[in-house]
């Protein structure tokens, strides 16, 4: 799954989150699929970002060039769009998240 | 009740999906216009899931949204990977998003499912949780009161034929068709759904032009055949008004909310003589008792024997046959239109149908012997009333604000938004 998708679900944060199961992503079913550039659709993804779970994902990965944070006038950096454009939607992590449910 | 609920659901929602979902990789799915209008009037940029996606035909339908589709079933939701689509495994009591995190949600053809009020009432609020406030919600269930049929009871199965499928779909793939069923908004803009037509009825000798009728999964989206037929001749549609008839006839279960009630003495055993019966059998014995959701804790047995004895008849080879001729069909039904009325009050099933006669009949189970285990095969569905899904939200789930609701081709329809001030 793209890291974006990753960053949407809960308990991402390490330790158990209130829905009670951890997502340990696995350095070593990391993929890249290359997905073509729209600036615009990336600069509406920032502010739902979660920053926190993004950056300890990208460091599980050891995805190196990724920003730290939004950076003021993120909106017309292109540099820093495209970073955001390959962490959240470039990576994909291995076959294992497929299954999420948390059964009742 | 929850377990049993579950149970239930396992049995004749999730299982008959996963045995099935082969069957629909290739087939035409198609996506309802309005439910793709919302898609695409949500704004570029927007946080989008599909709750319920099966194959994931509506995730691709706007290209500025980020579109997720989840599903309960896995092979489903790899046909949807496979596609490229974004998708994962979950259950929609449990959505495994954070809160707040979502821009808008659809869910269509999925709340229906689901076999109480209050699994209902749970899957709502938990899309609701995950909705930022603003946030947009549209639902989709199938409705009871439809156009040219009407449900008698609210918790119903529905059969499913794996081998009419088959033979359908091939059959499709010859040339000179005219109309394709698979494609309604071409020949017939916004057809009615086509209750009956699950793929169990229309037989393939009746098609005379050969369509194929889309095998899309949900009912809401199945074929027109019934309906597009209608339109082509009276003979045709002669033949499709008896069909239908025959076949209005659905496999009504008791509500499980209902169930509660149910005691041991008012068992009673559904009709042992089913040699006239082509396929009708399973039925129902719909309660005698009104819906008691929450009101009655009285145990019930929650062995699945319990259910089977209680919904359904055992299903004999014969009744696996389908009729072969029209003239063989109307005549037939003739004879069995009086022939629905067991067990003295009068509340009982609504299983009917034509063929009493073996020789005129095919074998629909010639080729695959085992396949028709039909309660594998017959999904469950709780059908709403009018306003019983705005009810609900209004009642229910005071953190969404209902913004619209409508009809939409046999369907209850509902948009609303998550109230701002809800934390």
């Amino acid at each position: 799954m793209k890291l974006l998708t990753h960053n949407l679900l809960s308990s991402h944060v390490r330790g158990v989150g209130p829905r009670g199961f951890p997502l340990r992503l696995q350095a070593t079913e990391v993929r890249i699929n290359p997905v073509e550039f729209n600036p615009d659709f990336v600069a509406r993804m920032i502010p739902k970002v979660e920053w926190a779970a993004l950056l300890e994902a990208a460091d599980t990965l050891h995805l190196v060039e990724v920003p730290k944070g939004p950076i003021e006038g993120y909106e017309h950096d292109e540099k820093f769009l495209r970073q955001m454009h390959h962490v959240l939607l470039e990576v994909r992590t291995g076959p294992s998240l497929a299954s999420l449910a948390t059964a009742g | 009740m929850d377990q049993e609920a579950a149970q239930l659901e396992k049995r004749h929602v999730h299982d008959v999906y996963e045995s099935t979902a082969p069957y629909f990789n290739d087939l035409q799915s198609k996506a309802w216009p309005r439910v793709r209008q919302f898609l695409q009037e949500q704004k570029p940029g927007s946080l989008i899931a599909d709750i319920g996606c099966g194959t994931g035909k509506y995730l691709k339908v706007n290209s500025q949204v980020y579109t997720l589709g989840c599903d309960y079933c896995g092979p489903l939701v790899e046909i949807a990977r496979s596609r490229g689509c974004e998708v994962m495994v979950c259950d929609n009591l449990h959505l495994p998003f954070r809160d707040q995190g979502l821009d808008a949600i659809i869910s269509i053809g999925v709340i229906h499912h689901f076999s109480t009020k209050q699994r209902r009432i749970r899957a709502i609020k938990e899309m609701a949780r995950v909705l930022v406030p603003g946030g947009q919600l549209m639902i989709y269930v199938w409705a009871m009161e439809q156009k040219n049929r009407h449900f008698e009871k609210q918790d119903v199965l529905v059969p499913w034929n794996r081998a009419l499928c088959s033979r359908l779909f091939s059959d499709s793939s010859q040339p000179g068709r005219k109309k394709p069923c698979a494609h309604p908004e071409r020949s017939h803009p916004y057809p009615p759904p086509c209750s009956v037509c699950s793929c169990s009825v229309c037989f393939k000798e009746q098609c005379h032009s050969k369509r194929s009728h889309s095998m899309d999964y949900e009912p809401l989206m199945a074929g027109t055949c019934c309906a597009a037929i209608s339109k082509d001749g009276e003979e045709e549609n002669g033949f499709y008004n008896t069909l239908g008839k025959s076949f209005r006839s659905w496999f009504f279960s008791r509500s499980l909310d209902e169930s509660t009630l149910r005691k041991q003495t008012e068992r009673v055993r559904p009709l042992k003589n089913t040699e006239g019966w082509a396929n009708s059998t399973i039925c129902i014995q719909p309660s005698r008792h009104s819906s008691l959701d929450l009101d009655h804790h009285e145990p019930f047995s929650t062995t699945e024997q319990y259910l089977d004895e209680d919904v359904f008849v055992e299903m004999s080879q014969k009744q696996l046959e389908w009729p072969r001729a029209p003239a063989a069909m109307k005549h037939q039904h003739g004879d069995q239109q009086g022939e629905v009325r067991r067990n003295g009050d009068g509340n009982f099933l609504e299983g009917t149908n034509a063929n009493s006669n073996p020789e005129e009949t095919i074998s629909v189970e010639e080729q695959q012997p085992n396949i028709l285990d039909s309660r594998a095969f017959m999904r469950y569905y709780h059908v709403f009333r009018e306003g019983e899904l705005y009810g609900l939200l209004k009642e229910h789930v005071a953190e969404l604000h209902v913004l619209s609701s409508g009809n939409d081709h046999g369907n209850w329809c509902i948009i609303a938004e998550k109230k701002d001030n809800w934390g």
